[in-house]
């Protein structure tokens, strides 16, 4: 086995947990987490001529929470898998805690997965399910009854150590699961559409657990999600794919507000996107949208050069505003009152669709359909430009 | 038609009952159903066992007295308990061994790529597709004085003489082994396809490696088709009349031959029956307690 510290990569020699070491010799698992880093360079996965994963460079930090966002067959899981060490990719490195892993098989990369089915063993009981990792490394068995004990308790499933797998429900069979990886303290956890499976309600939940979970063990985890909500809520990073490729690597907020391609606009949120054409206006910018109209807005990003653009604009960030200058005129058509907000769908004049959410304050009668309007961008808004 | 989606299979919908009235009505009893096959059943193999129970009841072919005297002077003859020692003990030589070739065949069927897998399935059931007769010739034909085993050893000169193959008790052992070899892979390979193939992958990453994983997850959960390969082979090997006799030579006496010799040679029919009946019972007996003892063992493992 190559046990080789990549001399680019940045190992904070500072944290001594990040020293390359082997998962055997790793602090006493279930008491300490060893929190590492992960590093991917140039990763590129291929499936015959298919290009799965395409040239991804991601740095996770020690204790960061990454969800790997994206539509189905973006190869978010084939990334997962590689990371996890179930899939050897084709081209570049995969880099834990310093220590590059190619080399290393599933088994000894210290690297645990929760699958989407769970995975439990069924003919083993919660107990031995959370023993089994354990017992793999040869852990006396004292060690390992404090542990699973510990397991048990940090998930909230003292109650049910002797039960089996499919006498749980979906949400105690994933403690359970969550429990099992855990336990053998790995130095990075790897979470594949965790809550896929769960019925809405139980979703939240266990999403604020995993949460508490990871935050109170500061264990490096990276989630793959293709539901947006998700990993806006939980993530510290978001890396949004699409076809093979990270189209984006940012905080949620980043991702949501100052998304840098198209395609993270339209995946990310919802968005009404406009044709037209940027022109500087003295500090300003003004857009002449092809619907008729013209935004201005304090700055135009990522695009800023003069010519045909594709404008993003949350629903969020218009507002009714009397017809003129500087609005864009539109026809209300639908108006939904979804509680708290009001979502409207009105049609610009060339019959282009526009949704308008707003704060359910003033009379709903204004909203009628058929009522002329004009829209106006939010003071402030952080619209998107894209060059189109 | 959407609305029939939701109703049981077997059960038509009320709204269909009054169109077609007259299907429901044939369609209305499953004990109708199942009638056809219940009278061939009961006319063919429970009649025939009846009647078998009721000759081995007598003394002789004439019928006139009842008595338990055929299996008494079975049950306390130790030549009469050999021959069913060893017709079990064969059942259970075969069992093992065709485990023993079976379960990894069924592994590697598992594991290959779905090529290999179309041309193992075609090796696994080939033996199906040719009658018991001409399997057990095909063994006379290999292990014989002349045959191909004897000829290559001779040729390399690793023999001078031919070796004694044919009509030794492992002879029958490896013959019955290969005859029966399907039963065993067959529902092998159907419980290991039923394995979630995450469970391995969630054992790697628990820090298992592949003998681990093999042994505490894989195996463990391939029990059920591994025993019902086991009691498939051996209540067929223990039967295989054709084999036991052609392979075996006669030499060792086996429960089916033992049966046959009374009923056809020495026209005993009442103490074939009898011997009949206690195979039945014995190997009924055999299939019953491992069946219960699973059960416990899964009970202890399962909840």
């Amino acid at each position: 086995m190559q046990v080789v510290a990549d001399p680019t990569v940045d190992e904070r020699p500072s944290d001594p947990s990040e020293a390359p070491v082997r998962p055997q010799e790793r602090a006493l698992p279930g008491t300490a987490y060893s929190a590492a880093n992960v590093l991917l360079q140039r990763v590129t996965h291929r499936y015959g001529a298919f290009t799965a994963v395409a040239d991804v460079d991601l740095e996770i930090a020690a204790g960061e929470f990454i969800a790997l966002l994206g539509p189905s067959g973006c190869g978010k899981t084939t990334l997962l898998r590689i990371i996890a060490g179930l899939m050897r990719q084709s081209e570049g490195h995969v880099t834990i805690g310093g220590e590059i892993v190619d080399a290393l098989p599933t088994n000894e990369r210290g690297a645990g997965i929760v699958f989407q089915s769970y995975a439990l063993f069924p003919h083993m009981t919660v107990t031995a399910n959370i023993d089994y990792g354990l017992r793999a490394r040869g852990m006396p068995k004292g060690e390992r009854s404090a542990i699973v004990a510990k397991m048990l308790s940090l998930v909230r499933m003292e109650q049910y150590a002797q039960r089996y797998p499919k006498q749980l429900s979906g949400g105690q069979q994933q403690r359970v699961a969550l429990a099992r990886t855990l336990a053998v303290s790995p130095r990075v956890l790897l979470l594949d559409e965790p809550f896929g499976a769960l019925d809405k309600n139980l979703r939240l939940g266990m999403q604020i657990e995993v949460k508490r979970l990871q935050r109170e063990l500061g264990i490096t985890t990276v989630m793959v999600t293709h539901d947006q909500e998700e990993a806006l809520s939980m993530a510290d990073r978001i890396a949004v794919m699409s076809e093979g490729r990270v189209e984006q690597l940012g905080t949620p907020e980043d991702i949501y507000d100052r998304p840098q391609t198209l395609f993270v606009a339209n995946f990310v949120g919802t968005a009404n996107l406009f044709s037209g054409r940027l022109a500087r206006d003295g500090e300003r910018f003004s857009i002449a949208l092809d619907a008729g109209g013209t935004l201005s807005i304090d700055a135009a990003s990522p695009c800023s050069r003069a010519g045909r653009v594709m404008v993003s604009v949350r629903p969020e960030q218009l507002v009714f505003a009397p017809l003129g200058p500087g609005t864009l005129p539109a026809t209300v058509e639908l108006a939904l009152p979804l509680g708290p907000s009001v979502v409207c769908e009105l049609a610009l004049d060339n019959g282009e669709k526009v949704k308008v959410t707003l704060a359910r304050t003033g009379a709903l009668a204004g909203l009628a359909a058929g009522t002329r309007t004009g829209l106006a961008l939010s003071p402030g808004a952080p619209v998107a430009v894209f060059q189109a | 038609m959407s609305g029939t989606l939701a109703v049981p299979a077997g059960r038509l919908p009320p709204d269909a009952g009054a169109s077609s009235g007259s299907l429901a009505s044939r369609l209305l009893s499953d004990w109708q159903l199942v009638l056809p096959l219940g009278l061939f059943f009961l006319a063919f193999v429970f009649g025939p066992l009846a009647l078998l129970g009721y000759v081995s009841l007598h003394t002789n072919v004439s019928l006139e007295e009842v008595t338990l005297a055929q299996y008494t002077k079975f049950l306390f003859d130790d030549f009469n308990l050999g021959v069913l020692g060893a017709t079990l003990w064969l059942g259970l030589k075969v069992t093992v061994l065709t485990l023993l070739i079976g379960y990894p065949l069924a592994y590697l069927y598992s594991v290959a790529r779905p090529f290999w897998q179309k041309l193992l399935i075609l090796l696994i059931v080939l033996p199906l597709l040719t009658s018991a007769v001409v399997r057990t010739f095909a063994w006379l034909v290999i292990l014989g004085r002349q045959g191909i085993v004897n000829e290559t050893l001779l040729a390399l000169g690793l023999l001078e003489m031919p070796a004694k193959l044919l009509y030794t008790p492992t002879a029958v052992v490896v013959a019955l082994a290969q005859i029966e070899l399907p039963l065993m892979v067959l529902p092998i390979i159907t419980v290991l396809a039923s394995i979630d193939p995450n469970l391995r992958q969630a054992s790697q990453s628990l820090g298992a490696g592949s003998w681990r994983t093999f042994f505490q997850v894989i195996l463990p959960l391939s029990a059920p088709g591994v025993l019902a390969g086991c009691l498939l082979v051996y209540a067929s090997s223990v039967s295989a009349f054709v084999t036991q006799t052609l392979v075996g030579g006669g030499r060792q006496m086996f429960m089916p031959f033992y049966i046959y010799q009374q009923a056809i040679q020495a026209n005993n029919y009442p103490f074939a029956a009898a011997i009949a009946m206690i195979l039945l019972f014995s190997v009924l007996g055999i299939v019953v307690l491992v069946n219960l003892l699973a059960r416990r063992v899964r009970v202890l493992s399962h909840g």
